[in-house]
């Protein structure tokens, strides 16, 4: 098994850095898996009611300038990673400013993911800057629960407001309940709505618009489609989008809630799955 | 008695040192003399002592007087020990204060066992802080920066650039040398699951310090924390940090010397136990079975391992006569032998391969300050690295610790 990659440009760095933000937001340990053109980051609950899941795809050309893998097969051409989150997004951060960096995997005591950085300093020196970020190898009997969810078959489809107001108002709403339903329907309306005894709080986004759904043919547009989810996975989520997407849809079936993001040219797909 | 005024400025700089010193120690010394005042600190464990002394120019006025005591003709110093507790909220929100604040001043009431900060700030307010503190010799560590082999010196801004990339759950760090360049590294962790911190490096080349004299390659480990603390205050005085080094095991300097004060972190450093001569294996071995023996020893047991040793921890509550006239020779033999003292605080192993200054220790009679300098050593030897119990715990530290005090009839540091 090996992988080496690079990368030269700051621009790309920035993304890649920002991408691992995210995703230490979104999970503390979660999967990497390298395949020749891609990298994953995959989080797979196997909660059954309220749990959560992710899958964010990038196309490794678009960051690095150099990358090999040898996955652990030939027929097997990928390789699966366990690692903290964290680690990659801190180790990362202190490559602000540099000039290149390099990822590989290494075996120093135990299987690490090396990450080196070659920065420029005031004094037009050089420095050097390594971090061997612990990793587990997945054995590949494991692999199976970590492939591309399916998408599937949801009610409505919508394009969500702008998170950062979503955001605020979840955070408020946590205060009060941890049972949110989510309300959307195909004439671009959406609500998120909290009700205990004493009050029901109910904030509407209106004309959102909805992205093409082949089960739309024969639905009401005006019926809202709904899900019960735990306020506090919703909040997760929205906390981890620090940049506005280029896209973002929200997918509402009453077993589970998807949300199909775009930022730039990384997809995250994120999955919360209805109270039971 | 002490009195003294400083403008709001300087009183940021002491706050910010009073902060530094709260990394090393909960307790703090306020200790007067006609060089300036000086303010200590030591670490429960003796592997850190902090030392920041602002000389009389940095105030706007410095009076200090020692007292003379009637029943003998020495002259006694304040002996002021405050607690951090205490003194960490007067200095609290410094840029504030940098702005709010006049004149600020200090003085000592001797009768009463306090010690005065008034603070007058702007629109009239004037506000007064009593703080009560206990009578305690304070600590003086003679270290010989000179004498190092290793001397660099960096601005810290290129010392927090490379000291960020390490998580504050590291504990210790490692300072890797060789004349072509300096590495900064995380100390070496043998577990092995995904939850272990991430082992970091940073290589910076010789051009990046402002003095760079590296005598003998040599790696030492010590503590994040301290060094930490020192960073800080170097950066909001903008002034270079020293750092002065040996082989592992002999304790490194930090400081900074300024024209209105000087400071200094005396850190204890892991002893590298392959690289010592004398037999690594029983050693480490009988300090193994010492540190349970003693963890569980009664006060009387402690008293028979080696009471000379032991003398030098524990403070006699009459104030004791200070040494200010340091005997260079007598120090420095105890740096190169920075381990043997350790030996003889364990009492019971037998090997002291240097003779020469365990003399010294059994005799007992050595000044005082010479014990008290041993304290620091007791912390430099590690426990054995695989049992990642905490490096510094010394052998000894088991009487110091407050439930030690507590429960036993030693007097407290």
């Amino acid at each position: 098994m090996k992988f080496r990659a690079k990368i030269v440009d700051t621009a790309c760095l920035n993304h890649f850095t920002r991408v691992s933000n995210m995703i230490a937001k979104l999970a503390k340990t979660c999967s990497l898996r390298i395949s020749p053109d891609k990298l994953n980051f995959i989080l797979s609950d196997k909660v059954a009611s309220g749990g959560v899941s992710m899958w964010c795809e990038l196309e490794q050309e678009n960051f690095f300038s150099e990358f090999q893998m040898e996955g652990v097969s030939a027929e097997n051409n990928e390789i699966y990673l366990e690692l903290t989150s964290e680690n990659l997004s801190r180790a990362l951060k202190t490559a602000q400013n540099a000039r290149t960096l390099k990822i590989k995997l290494t075996n120093k005591h135990f299987p690490c993911l090396t990450v080196s950085i070659e920065l420029l300093s005031a004094s037009n020196s050089s420095r050097i800057v390594t971090h061997d970020i612990p990793i587990k190898v997945i054995p590949r009997k494991l692999w199976r629960d970590l492939q591309e969810p399916t998408i599937p078959a949801a009610e409505v489809s919508i394009y969500l407001p702008l998170l950062k107001t979503m955001r605020s108002v979840v955070e408020k709403m946590k205060n009060i309940s941890n049972h949110l339903i989510i309300e959307a329907n195909l004439n671009g309306q959406l609500n998120l709505k909290i009700e205990t005894e004493l009050v029901c709080v109910t904030t509407h986004f209106k004309d959102l618009g909805n992205p093409p759904l082949d089960s739309s043919q024969n639905r009401d547009p005006e019926q809202m489609a709904e899900v019960h989810i735990d306020i506090r996975k919703l909040q997760q989520f929205l906390a981890g989008q620090q940049v506005n997407p280029t896209k973002a849809i929200c997918n509402v079936s009453d077993k589970m809630v998807h949300f199909d993001l775009l930022h730039e040219d990384v997809s995250l797909q994120y999955f919360i799955s209805a109270l039971s | 008695m002490l009195k003294c005024g400083m403008s709001g400025s300087q009183v940021k700089v002491f706050g910010k040192a009073i902060q530094a010193l709260s990394r090393v120690s909960d307790e703090l010394w306020l200790d007067p003399s006609e060089k300036g005042l000086a303010l200590r600190a030591v670490n429960s464990c003796r592997s850190a002592y902090g030392c920041i002394l602002f000389s009389p120019v940095f105030f706007q006025h410095y009076q200090w007087s020692a007292s003379v005591k009637m029943n003998k003709n020495k002259t006694s110093n304040l002996n002021c020990k405050l607690a951090m507790k205490s003194v960490l909220p007067i200095f609290r929100c410094l840029n504030s204060l940098e702005r709010n604040v006049e004149k600020c001043k200090i003085f000592t009431s001797s009768d009463k066992c306090k010690v005065v900060f008034q603070f007058f700030c702007r629109h009239g307010i004037k506000r007064t802080h009593n703080v009560c503190f206990q009578e305690s010799q304070p600590l003086q560590v003679l270290f010989e920066k000179s004498m190092c082999a290793n001397t660099l010196t960096i601005h810290p801004r290129v010392l927090a650039e490379a000291v960020v990339l390490f998580t504050s759950n590291q504990e210790e760090l490692t300072l890797a040398v060789t004349p072509l360049n300096v590495c900064f590294k995380s100390s070496n962790e043998e577990s092995m699951d995904l939850t272990s911190a991430v082992y970091s490096e940073i290589v910076v080349g010789p051009d990046e310090f402002d003095f760079f004299q590296i005598g003998v390659d040599t790696e030492i480990t010590f503590c994040f924390k301290e060094l930490k603390g020192m960073l800080m205050f170097s950066e909001a005085i903008h002034a270079p940090i020293s750092i002065h080094f040996d082989f592992p095991g002999k304790p490194m300097a930090l400081s900074i010397d300024d024209m209105l004060l000087e400071a200094n972190f005396i850190l204890a450093t892991l002893a590298d136990e392959q690289s010592r001569a004398s037999s690594p294996q029983s050693l480490c071995i009988s300090q193994k079975q010492k540190r349970s023996d003693l963890m569980h020893a009664d006060s009387k047991a402690i008293n028979n391992i080696s009471s000379k040793a032991l003398e030098s921890i524990h403070r006699r509550a009459a104030p004791k006569r200070l040494y200010p006239e340091e005997n260079l020779t007598d120090i420095s033999a105890l740096e190169n032998a920075g381990s043997p003292i350790m030996k003889m605080a364990n009492g019971d192993i037998t090997e002291v391969p240097e003779s020469g200054v365990t003399k010294n220790l059994e005799e007992g009679s050595g000044p005082p300050y010479l014990r008290k300098f041993s304290c620091i050593f007791f912390g430099a030897v590690s426990s054995h690295q695989q049992e990642h119990l905490n490096p510094f715990e010394s052998l000894a530290t088991a009487s110091d610790c407050e439930e030690d005090v507590n429960n036993s009839s030693l007097p407290s540091f």
